[in-house]
C-alpha cells in the first residue's frame, strides 16, 4: 500500500509542477506589462517598484518562476488589488461556502442516485429503469445555470418559500444557512446525480452477472442480501471513482451556480477577479482549485486501491 | 458502412437524437429565412409580451421576438460547437497519437501535459483563457477548443496503444512504411470510432460551455443573441416575464440531450467494449 | 413644459413631469399600496432598538469617505462618519452637524467654525479642531473630494474647538460642499496609525460604528452610544448586504429577508407596489443618465456629429423601454425639474428627428455614418439595456455602434482616462447647481471625461461660484445648460425619480433626492 501511495505521489508531482507553471504563465500571457496588469486601476509607481522586487520581475523568467514558487510554497499567493487583501486569505474566507456547496451536492446526489440506480438495474428495461434512464439523460443535458434559474423562479419568486440568493454562515444561523444553500445545492447536484445514477446502474448490472453473486445465491443468501451487501459493495467501487472525477465538474459548476445565487464562494471570486482584471487573485484561485483537484483525485485513487486490492498489481 | 447505418436506424434513441439535431442544424443554417421577425427589431408596443400565435415564445424587454432570437442563437451555438470540437479533435488526436506511437519519454511528457490540463475544471480553464484572450466569438471557440483537447488526447492515446502492437501495424513497420503513413493508414482508421463518439459528446459540452461563458458575461458580446446571453438577460426579467429565460433553456437542453442520445447510441454501436458491458 | 405637436408618448411624459413637479412643490410624496397606507402612521413614539437590514446594489470598494466614488462605498461610509454640516430632510437645505456656530467674513473669504463640545470618535478620543484641519487638508488633496476645495487656501486652528477656513475666492456653495456626506471629518490619530490607508478602517464619529465588513457578504455596523446628537440613532445594528441582481433584491424585500432597498429599479416598482407589506416612497431624484461623446476624438470632435446623435435618440421610447416611463426624458438641460436651477423653457431636442440627424451627419462629412464603440458598465443592467437600444437608434442614421459592456472598475477607469468614444452612464447630482455642472463641464474639471471645453461656459461656471444671489445664479446656470445642450458633449437621456422601498415596519427614514442614506440615523423599527 505504501509503495502504491508513493508511486501515485511520484506521478502527481510533475502534474503539480506543471500546474504551477501554467498558473505562473497566466500573468505573463496577459497582454501588457505584468505589473501594470497586476496593479490594474490602482497603479502607482511606488507599488510597481515593490512588486517588481517581490516577484523579481527584472530577472530571467526561470528565476522569476522559482522566486514565485518559493512564495507559493510558503503560502504567500500574492496580494489582491481588488479588496486590498492577501489572496490566500480571500480564498480561505470563501472556501467554506464552496466546500459546503460541493459536498452538499455530492451527498444529495448519492442519496438520490444510488438507490435509484440499483432499482433500475434490478428491474432492467422496466418502469424504474426507464424512469432512471430518462432522469439520467435529462440530468446531464439540462444546463445547471438554467436549472438554477428555474428553481429560483419557482421557489423564490412564485412560491416565496426560499431566498433567491445570498448567504448566511452556518455558525451564525444554521437554519438560515440551509435555506440559502438548498436551491444552489439542488441545481448543482442534478448533473452529478445523473452521472452517478448511470454509473451505479451499469456497474450493478455488471456485478450481478458475476460468478460470486451466483455463488452467494447458491449458498442460500436471501435475494435482498445479495443485492444490498454483495453486489452493492462491489458496484460502489467504480462509483467512487466517478465521484472523484465529478469533483472537477463541481468546482467548475460552482463558478456559475455561485454567480446565480450570489454565494460568496471561490467560483464567484474567480469571476470577479477576471472581471476586475485582478490577476494575482485569478492566479491564486486557479492554482488552488487545480491543486485541490489533484489531491482529491489522489485520495480517491488511494481509497480505490484500498477497497479493491487487485488494482495495486 | 451500410451495415452501420442499418444498425443506427434501428437504434431508436440515437435516431431520435440525430433527427432532432439535424432539424436544429437546419434551423440554425436557415435562421435568417425561417425567423418570423427581425431578432434585433425593438417594438415598444410588444415589450414583455407573453407567448401568442404571432410571437410563439413571447417577446423580451425590448419587444423583440424570442423565437427569432432563439433561432439565431442556434446558429451561434452550432458554430461554436463545431469549430471548438474540430480544434479539440485535431489537436487532441495529434497529441494522443504521437504519445502512443513514439512512447517513452515523449509519451511521458505529453501525458503529463494532458494531466495538467485535466486538473483544471473545464469552465474555470475556459474562463482563464477568455481572461487572456478577451471576450469575442472567435475567442470563445478557441478557449472551448483548448479545454477539450486533453479528453481527445486521452481517447486517441488509449485506442492507439491498443492497436499499436496488432500484427498489421508490426507488418507495416517491418516493410519500412514511414511512421506518418502507418499512423494515417493503419492506426487512425482503427481508432476513429471512439473519437467520433467523443466528438458527439463534446459537441454537447461545447454548447453548454458557450452558454455558461456567455451567461457569466465572459463570452460573446452582450447584444449577440447567443443562447447563454438570452438566458442570462432573461434571468434579469424573471419577475416580469418567465418566458424570456425559459425558452432559450429548453433550446439548450434539447440540443444537448440530442447529442447525448446520439453519442450514447454511437457508443453502443461503435465501441465493442462498451457494447459488451451494457 | 411645452411640447409642440405632442405624441402619445410626449403626453405621457408631460403628465409624468407635471406630476413630479407638483410632487416636488410639496416636498416629498408617498406612494404606497392601500393596505400599507392604512398603517403608515407610526403608532406612538419611535422605539429604540432593532436590527435593520438594507440591500445595496453592489458591495462597497472602500470605507474611506475621501476616496469613495461609487454609490455603494458612499452608503457605507456616510453612516460611519460625521460632516461639519449635513443635508436637512428638505432637499436643497442644509443644517449644522458637528458645527455649533459659524460665521462668514464680509468678503466671504473667511469662514469661522465653532465645534460642538465633547464629540467623540469611535476610538473614544475627543474630536478637536485639529482633526477638522487635518480632514479638510486631506480632502483638498484627495481624489474624491479635491474638486470642491480648490479655493480652500488654508485652515487655521484658533482654539481646540475653533477653526478658520481661508479661501482664495468667494465660494457660494461652500457650506453645501461641506455638507456633502463624503466631506467627512476623520480621526487624525487613527488615520496616521494606518499610514493614511483607511479603506477598511472606521475612523469616524458617526451614528454607527463598524463591526465587520466581509466582502460580498455584508457590512455590519452597530449603534455608537456616544453619538453627539441625543437619542440617536434608534437602531441597535445596521447591516448592509450587497444584492447585485434587481430581481433578487426585489424578491428579498418581498420575502421579508431585508427591510429596505434604498433605490428601487424602475421596473421593480410596479411589482413591489402590489405587495401589501411593503411601502414605497418616491421623490424627484438627482440621478440623470446621458450618452457621452468624447469630444477629443474623431468624429465626435465635430459638434454637428454630436448634435446628430442627440437628434437620433428617441428619449421617450428609451424611457419606456428601459425605465417603464418612470423617468423624465431630458429634452433640454439636465438639472432636473424640481430643482430651482432647472431650465423649464429649454427644449433643445423636443422630439426625435432622423431627417435633421442625417443632414447634420452629411454636413459634418459623414453622409454614410461611421463605426464606433459604446462602452457601458456591465453591473448596470439598465444601462446595458439602454445602450443596446441606442445602438438600434443610431443604426437608422448609419452609425454602426458596437456595445462593449465592461466591469465597473475598468469601465470607470477608461472613462476617467478618456479612453472611450461613446459611453452611456449616469451622474448623481448633489444639491448645488455647481455640483451638476462644474465638475463635468469645466475645461479643467476632474470629471470632464468628454473633454468638453468652452471658454464662455468656463467663465459662467466660475461666476456661478462667486455669485451669492439665487436668481442671478439661476440665470447663470440656465445659460450654461442651454449652451451645453446645444454643444452636446452629452446627449442627455433622462432624470430618474428616487424611490425607496421598505417593510411596513420601518419608520422615520427620509428619502432624499441624492440617494443619501444619512437618515438611517432617524430610522426605527416597529416590530
Amino acid at each position: 500500500m505504501i509503495v502504491y501511495i508513493a508511486k501515485r505521489l511520484a506521478v502527481a508531482l510533475p502534474v503539480l509542477l506543471g500546474i504551477s507553471m501554467l498558473a505562473f504563465a497566466l500573468i505573463h500571457l496577459v497582454p501588457g506589462d505584468p505589473v501594470t496588469a497586476m496593479l490594474g486601476i490602482q497603479y502607482n509607481e511606488e507599488q510597481a517598484i515593490e512588486l517588481r522586487a517581490q516577484y523579481g520581475l527584472d530577472k530571467p523568467m526561470v528565476v522569476q518562476y522559482l522566486v514565485w514558487l518559493r512564495h507559493v510554497l510558503t503560502g504567500d499567493l500574492g496580494h489582491s488589488m481588488l479588496h486590498d487583501q492577501s489572496v490566500a486569505r480571500a480564498i480561505l474566507e470563501r472556501l467554506p461556502v464552496t466546500l459546503q456547496l460541493a459536498v452538499g451536492s455530492v451527498l444529495l446526489a448519492l442519496v438520490v442516485s444510488v438507490p435509484l440506480g440499483i432499482a433500475a438495474a434490478m428491474r432492467q428495461h422496466r418502469a424504474p429503469d426507464i424512469l432512471a434512464s430518462t432522469f439520467g439523460l435529462l440530468g446531464i443535458s439540462i444546463p445547471n445555470f438554467w436549472l438554477g434559474t428555474m428553481l429560483t423562479l419557482l421557489f423564490a419568486l412564485v412560491l416565496g418559500w426560499l431566498p433567491s440568493g445570498g448567504y448566511i454562515s452556518p455558525t451564525e444561523d444554521l437554519v438560515g444557512n440551509l435555506r440559502y444553500m438548498l436551491l444552489p445545492t439542488l441545481a448543482l447536484s442534478g448533473a452529478v446525480a445523473a452521472v452517478i445514477l448511470r454509473m451505479t446502474r451499469s456497474s450493478m448490472l455488471e456485478v450481478i452477472r458475476m460468478d460470486y453473486i451466483d455463488m452467494a445465491r447458491a449458498k442460500g443468501a436471501s435475494p435482498r442480501r445479495v443485492v444490498w451487501v454483495h453486489a452493492l459493495k462491489n458496484a460502489l467501487i467504480p462509483v467512487l471513482t466517478i465521484v472523484g472525477i465529478q469533483i472537477g465538474y463541481l468546482l467548475g459548476g460552482s463558478v456559475v451556480i455561485e454567480q446565480i445565487f450570489t454565494l460568496p464562494g471561490i467560483g464567484r471570486l474567480a469571476v470577479q477577479s477576471i472581471n476586475a482584471r485582478d490577476y494575482p487573485m485569478l492566479q491564486g484561485v486557479i492554482l488552488f482549485v487545480a491543486v485541490s483537484f489533484v489531491f482529491i483525485n489522489l485520495i480517491v485513487d488511494i481509497l480505490y486501491a484500498w477497497l479493491n486490492p487487485r488494482i495495486r498489481l | 458502412m451500410r451495415e452501420f447505418w442499418y444498425q443506427l436506424r434501428r437504434h431508436k434513441p440515437a435516431m431520435l437524437g440525430l433527427v432532432v439535431l439535424s432539424l436544429m442544424a437546419v434551423a440554425a443554417i436557415g435562421a435568417p429565412w425561417l425567423s418570423p421577425h427581425d431578432p434585433y427589431a425593438m417594438q415598444v408596443e410588444h415589450v414583455l409580451g407573453s407567448p401568442t400565435p404571432q410571437y410563439l415564445m413571447g417577446t423580451d424587454q425590448k419587444g423583440r421576438d424570442i423565437f427569432s432570437r432563439v433561432l439565431h442563437g442556434a446558429r451561434i451555438s452550432f458554430k461554436v460547437g463545431s469549430i471548438a470540437v474540430t480544434i479539440a479533435l485535431f489537436a487532441g488526436t495529434a497529441i494522443g497519437l504521437i504519445a502512443a506511437y513514439y512512447g517513452g519519454i515523449v509519451d511521458f511528457l505529453l501525458s503529463r501535459v494532458v494531466d495538467v490540463l485535466f486538473a483544471f475544471p473545464d469552465i474555470l480553464l475556459a474562463l482563464a483563457i477568455m481572461a487572456i484572450l478577451g471576450p469575442s466569438l472567435t475567442n470563445v471557440m478557441i478557449a472551448i477548443g483548448i479545454v477539450y483537447i486533453p479528453i481527445f488526447a486521452r481517447v486517441a492515446r488509449g485506442s492507439a496503444l491498443s492497436v499499436k502492437h496488432e500484427s498489421f501495424v508490426e507488418a507495416a513497420h517491418s516493410m519500412g512504411v514511414s511512421n506518418f503513413t502507418i499512423i494515417r493508414r493503419h492506426i487512425l482508421p482503427n481508432i476513429s470510432a471512439p473519437l467520433i463518439v467523443q466528438a458527439t459528446l463534446s459537441f454537447a459540452f461545447a454548447i453548454l460551455a458557450e452558454a455558461a461563458l456567455s451567461f457569466l458575461g465572459l463570452g460573446v458580446e452582450p447584444d449577440t443573441p447567443s443562447w447563454g446571453i438570452l438566458l442570462s438577460r432573461g434571468k434579469d426579467w424573471m419577475g416580469e416575464a418567465w418566458w424570456i429565460a425559459f425558452f432559450p433553456g429548453i433550446a439548450i437542453t434539447l440540443a444537448v440531450l440530442s447529442c447525448n442520445l446520439l453519442g450514447d447510441g454511437l457508443r453502443d454501436l461503435l465501441d465493442p467494449k462498451a457494447r459488451k458491458a451494457s | 413644459m411645452i411640447i409642440e405637436a405632442p405624441s402619445n408618448r410626449s403626453i405621457l411624459a408631460i403628465v409624468l413631469a407635471t406630476l413630479l413637479l407638483a410632487v416636488a412643490g410639496c416636498g416629498k410624496s408617498t406612494e404606497s399600496s392601500p393596505q400599507a397606507a392604512a398603517d403608515r402612521q407610526p403608532e406612538g413614539e419611535p422605539e429604540p432598538g432593532g436590527d435593520l437590514l438594507v440591500a445595496l446594489q453592489a458591495d462597497g470598494k472602500t470605507l474611506d469617505p475621501h476616496k469613495a466614488s461609487d454609490a455603494a462605498s458612499m452608503r457605507l461610509s456616510e453612516n460611519l462618519y460625521c460632516t461639519l454640516f449635513r443635508y436637512a430632510p428638505e432637499y436643497g437645505e442644509i443644517e449644522p452637524h458637528l458645527v455649533a456656530d459659524y460665521a462668514f467674513s464680509d468678503d466671504h473669504l473667511q469662514l469661522d467654525l465653532t465645534l460642538h463640545s465633547g464629540i467623540r470618535f469611535h476610538s473614544g478620543r475627543v474630536l478637536r479642531a485639529s482633526d477638522v484641519q487635518f480632514s479638510l487638508l486631506r480632502m483638498k488633496t484627495s481624489a474624491g473630494r479635491r474638486q470642491q476645495f480648490t479655493a480652500l487656501d488654508s485652515v487655521e486652528v484658533l482654539a481646540p474647538d475653533k477653526v478658520r477656513l481661508t479661501l482664495s475666492q468667494p465660494m457660494a456653495p461652500l457650506l453645501t460642499f461641506l455638507a456633502h456626506p463624503m466631506s467627512a471629518i476623520l480621526d487624525q490619530e487613527l488615520v496616521e496609525k494606518h499610514d493614511g490607508n483607511i479603506d477598511r478602517v472606521d475612523a469616524g464619529s458617526g451614528p454607527f460604528s463598524l463591526v465587520e465588513w466581509k466582502n460580498d457578504l455584508h457590512c455590519k455596523m452597530k449603534r455608537f452610544d456616544d453619538y453627539h446628537v441625543e437619542n440617536r440613532p434608534f437602531l441597535d445594528t445596521l447591516t448592509f448586504r450587497p444584492i447585485p441582481d434587481d430581481t433578487a433584491r426585489m424578491i428579498a424585500l418581498r420575502n421579508n429577508e431585508i427591510h429596505m432597498i434604498l433605490d428601487v429599479a424602475a421596473r421593480n416598482q410596479r411589482t413591489l407596489s402590489n405587495v401589501p407589506s411593503v411601502k414605497l416612497e418616491t421623490v424627484p431624484g438627482t440621478f440623470w443618465e446621458y450618452l457621452g461623446m468624447n469630444t477629443t476624438r474623431k468624429p465626435f470632435d465635430q459638434v454637428k456629429v454630436r448634435q446628430a446623435v442627440a437628434w437620433a435618440i428617441d428619449r421617450a421610447m428609451l424611457n419606456k423601454l428601459v425605465k417603464f416611463d418612470q423617468a423624465i426624458p431630458l429634452m433640454g438641460g439636465h438639472i432636473p425639474p424640481g430643482h430651482w436651477a432647472h431650465a423649464e423653457e429649454l427644449e433643445t431636442y423636443p422630439e426625435r428627428d432622423l431627417q435633421k440627424a442625417r443632414e447634420l451627419l452629411a454636413e459634418a462629412g459623414y453622409p454614410d455614418g461611421f463605426d464606433t464603440v459604446l462602452k457601458v458598465g456591465s453591473d448596470y443592467s439598465y444601462q446595458v439595456n439602454a445602450a443596446e437600444a441606442v445602438k438600434q437608434f443610431l443604426q437608422e442614421v448609419g452609425i454602426d455602434v458596437r456595445v462593449q459592456a465592461m466591469e465597473s472598475s475598468l469601465f470607470f477607469d477608461s472613462l476617467g482616462s478618456g479612453n472611450f468614444d461613446m459611453t452611456l452612464v449616469g451622474w448623481l447630482g448633489a444639491v448645488d447647481p455647481d455640483e451638476f455642472t462644474y465638475p463635468i463641464f469645466h475645461t479643467d474639471a476632474q470629471w470632464n471625461q468628454q473633454g468638453y471645453s468652452d471658454s464662455e461656459v468656463d467663465g459662467w461656471l466660475e461666476a456661478g461660484r462667486r455669485t451669492f444671489d439665487r436668481s442671478a445664479r439661476r440665470d447663470i446656470y440656465q445659460k450654461v445648460q442651454a449652451r451645453i445642450a446645444r454643444d452636446a458633449p452629452m446627449a442627455f437621456l433622462y432624470a430618474n425619480a428616487r424611490t425607496v422601498a421598505m417593510q411596513g415596519t420601518v419608520y422615520g427614514f427620509v428619502p432624499h433626492a441624492t440617494v443619501s442614506s444619512i437618515f438611517l440615523r432617524d430610522t426605527w423599527l416597529d416590530e
